[in-house]
């Protein structure tokens, strides 16, 4: 059982780096960064308190939002859903991700207190 | 027969009387004299001594030494003033024996005022003036000036002084139109509520008005368009402020007030008991005072009863009784007629003068009486009835002489009779209690006694049943009896007797605590918000770095990858873009530290225009590149 849950694992990795280009393999670290914030903020939240709490849903909620972001972003540049975004260019995809990001960040400004 | 017709006419007469209304408010004495007081003041000024000499003339009052008063007139008038002259002409007029002189240009001046380009006020004083110093006027020559004004001029003041300027004219002229202009200011008082009637302008304003409008009827012998209920509620309006502002307004409620008891037409009545309106064997007679609205007494006028009923049975106990006036007071001896304690109404009618407005009043009158206790029996009764019961009797103020014991298989009973001492009927007052007090614990418990059909008060004492209410306390307990009534003129709190009373059950008495109601309550401790629970400093550092550490963890992988800004042109729209976007981080921080929503909106706005611009532009080079490529 193990056995193959590891072979299903080490042939996904394979096939991951040959065949994701590079763009995408930066924003996947990006997303794996955002994941780690907020996995850790979530950690301390458990661990200490939720004081104060609109701090922590400000702070968790960035992360929530940034990663959702990130992976819009990540929909709409790889070149094979090229065929769903027609109308999208990539430089679009960017403004769009900065300006959500814009909106984001006023938002849980506002919030954190 | 005759009563029947007699008995329709009351009650025509008694809906008559119930419709109009009567005055709330009048000048009593005291309120004269304070007005008299505050006109009586030392004047400094021509206008000041106007309105106090007049003020003081209308009210009757005498104003002191006239010569002194004279002699400051003569040295204030500066004859080239309208209103100086104006002052000194009226205020000289009041008193006797001074005479104002007047030059050849006073007059011109005061003659040059009447036109229709002088205000309303310089028409008004000018020829009040010309009046008063006995100079000829042109009658008709004012009115069509005082038209020409009232067109121009529509306010309520203006509208008043016209009405006083036209009263000073002569008879001949046609003052119809003038006149005609007491009913549009009277259209223009507001009714509050029914009871006042008054100019949004003010009290002067009301007053001055009533002043005129009574000056000008007088003057052309018309009754002014003001209706009863309408005289009354101005009335109200003009003497409900006892205390005046200024000597202005003083003067004005000075004009009202002799203008309403002395005028043609409507004189308008206030009718009050002297004392309260309560008759007694001891005080028979009932008094009234009749006076007019600056309390002065109506000699000439006849006062009489309507009609009397007693408000319990609805009965007709007076009808057409006349008063007889008794040095300056109407008195009519009520307590011959005999009638039941209680409370009676009057219905009131003052007659002898056809300018009398509300000249029927109602008045409540109290006849009260004295009241004795009658039959007083007290025993002490078995509950099987096996045992006679013996009954004591006790004479009031007098006490049982001995006690009374009841203990759970007996009842005390009590029976009286409460009589009039005058009349010998049998009363029901509102208030007649039982209470037991006991001496030791200071408990008492209060019972009500109640009349049976006859009138005969029963009260009985279950001890079994009513322990609960005696908390089970055996003792001795002092019996009281408490009458009362508004009506009787002697309560009676009576110790009538002791009674001692054994419940079963009994617990250990407890003193009863006299309830503390009126000392300091213990001191409330306010609690603040403790704050929250912080977790220490270690933690919270090691768990800031802790979230910071990804970071690092992207860089290296970034790194990894090969991501780099080999690519990175330096063209305008690049350098713009990137500047505007770290300006717009740095305005988080600054919204996070500094400022508010709107601010930051603002500043977003513009940073983030300039941002968008230079953005498109570059990834539109940065598509071009790629299409190109």
């Amino acid at each position: 059982m193990s056995n193959s849950v590891i072979s299903v694992i080490s042939r996904f990795l394979e096939e991951y780096s040959s065949s994701t280009p590079n763009k995408l393999k930066v924003v996947d670290a990006y997303l794996l960064y955002i994941l780690l914030t907020g996995a850790l903020q979530f950690l301390y939240c458990l661990l200490v308190g939720t004081f104060p709490f609109n701090s922590f849903l400000s702070g968790f909620i960035s992360c929530v939002g940034s990663f959702i972001l990130a992976v819009c972003l990540r929909i709409q540049i790889n070149p094979q859903n090229k065929g769903e975004f027609l109308s999208i260019s990539p430089e679009r995809a960017f403004a769009d991700f900065l300006f959500a990001h814009t909106v984001l960040h006023l938002v849980v400004m506002n919030f954190i207190g | 027969m005759n009563e029947y017709i007699s008995l329709c006419v009351i009650k025509t007469l008694a809906l008559a009387g119930a419709q109009g209304l009567t005055p709330a408010h009048h000048l009593s004495l005291p309120d004269v004299a304070r007005l008299q007081s505050l006109l009586s003041q030392q004047f400094t000024d021509l206008e000041s001594a106007y309105y106090s000499v007049l003020g003081l003339t209308k009210l009757g009052a005498a104003v002191s030494d006239h010569k002194q008063v004279c002699r400051f007139i003569k040295s204030q008038l500066d004859p080239t003033s309208i209103d100086s002259v104006f002052f000194a002409a009226e205020a000289s007029q009041a008193i006797s024996g001074c005479e104002i002189p007047v030059s050849n240009e006073t007059r011109d001046i005061l003659l040059a005022a009447v036109s229709e380009d002088s205000t309303m006020t310089q028409i008004h004083r000018a020829v009040s003036a010309l009046s008063s110093l006995g100079l000829p006027v042109a009658s008709q020559e004012v009115v069509g000036a005082l038209t020409a004004r009232i067109n121009k001029e529509d306010n309520v003041m203006a509208i008043t002084s016209a009405l006083q300027t036209a009263a000073r004219l002569s008879k001949q002229a046609e003052l119809g139109g003038i006149l005609e202009e007491i009913e549009d200011l009277t259209a223009r008082l507001d009714d509050l509520g029914g009871i006042y009637l008054q100019f949004e302008e003010g009290l002067e304003a009301t007053a001055m008005f009533v002043t005129a409008a009574y000056s000008l009827s007088d003057h052309v012998d018309m009754e002014p368009p003001l209706k009863e209920d309408q005289v009354i509620q101005l009335v109200n309006s003009i003497f409900s402020k006892k205390s005046w502002d200024s000597l202005a307004e003083a003067f004005s409620v000075a004009s009202a007030a002799a203008a309403l008891s002395n005028n043609r037409f409507h004189v308008p009545v206030f009718v009050s008991a002297q004392g309260p309106a309560t008759v007694s064997h001891s005080q028979p007679t009932l008094q009234l005072l009749v006076t007019d609205v600056m309390s002065q007494p109506l000699a000439s006028a006849n006062v009489l009863v309507e009609s009397a009923y007693a408000v319990a049975s609805k009965s007709i106990i007076l009808n057409q009784a006349p008063f007889t006036l008794n040095d300056g007071v109407f008195e009519l001896n009520f307590m011959s007629k005999q009638p039941a304690s209680g409370y009676y109404q009057f219905t009131i009618a003052v007659t002898g003068d056809s300018r009398l407005v509300a000249n029927h009043v109602e008045l409540k009158v109290k006849v009260s009486t004295e009241v004795a206790v009658a039959n007083m029996d007290l025993s002490v009764v078995d509950k099987d009835q096996s045992i006679g019961t013996k009954t004591t009797r006790v004479d009031y103020p007098s006490k049982a002489k001995s006690s009374f014991t009841a203990d759970s298989h007996q009842n005390f009973a009590m029976s009286f009779q409460l009589v009039d001492v005058n009349t010998g009927v049998e009363l029901t007052p509102h208030q007649t209690f039982v209470r037991l007090h006991n001496q030791k614990t200071g408990q008492e418990v209060v019972f009500v006694a109640e009349p049976d059909s006859k009138n005969l008060y029963k009260f009985e004492l279950d001890t079994a049943e009513r322990k609960s209410e005696f908390d089970s306390i055996s003792g001795t307990y002092s019996l009281y009896l408490i009458v009362g009534d508004a009506t009787l003129e002697n309560p009676i709190l009576w110790n009538v007797a002791d009674v001692v009373l054994k419940f079963v059950d009994e617990e250990a008495p407890a003193t009863i605590q006299a309830k503390t109601l009126y000392v300091p309550k213990p001191e409330i401790q306010h609690l603040f918000r403790e704050p929250e629970k912080k977790p220490p400093t270690v933690v919270s550092n090691t768990f800031t770095a802790l979230v910071m550490s990804p970071f690092l963890l992207l860089l290296i992988l970034w790194f990894k990858l090969g991501a780099n800004i080999s690519n990175f042109s330096f063209s305008p729209s690049t350098i713009l873009f990137h500047v505007g976007h770290a300006a717009m981080l740095g305005l988080m921080y600054v919204y996070w530290t500094h400022l508010n929503m709107f601010q930051t909106l603002k500043y977003l706005a513009i940073i983030g225009g300039v941002t968008f611009l230079a953005g498109n532009r570059m990834l539109a080079q940065k598509a071009v590149k790629r299409y190109v490529s």
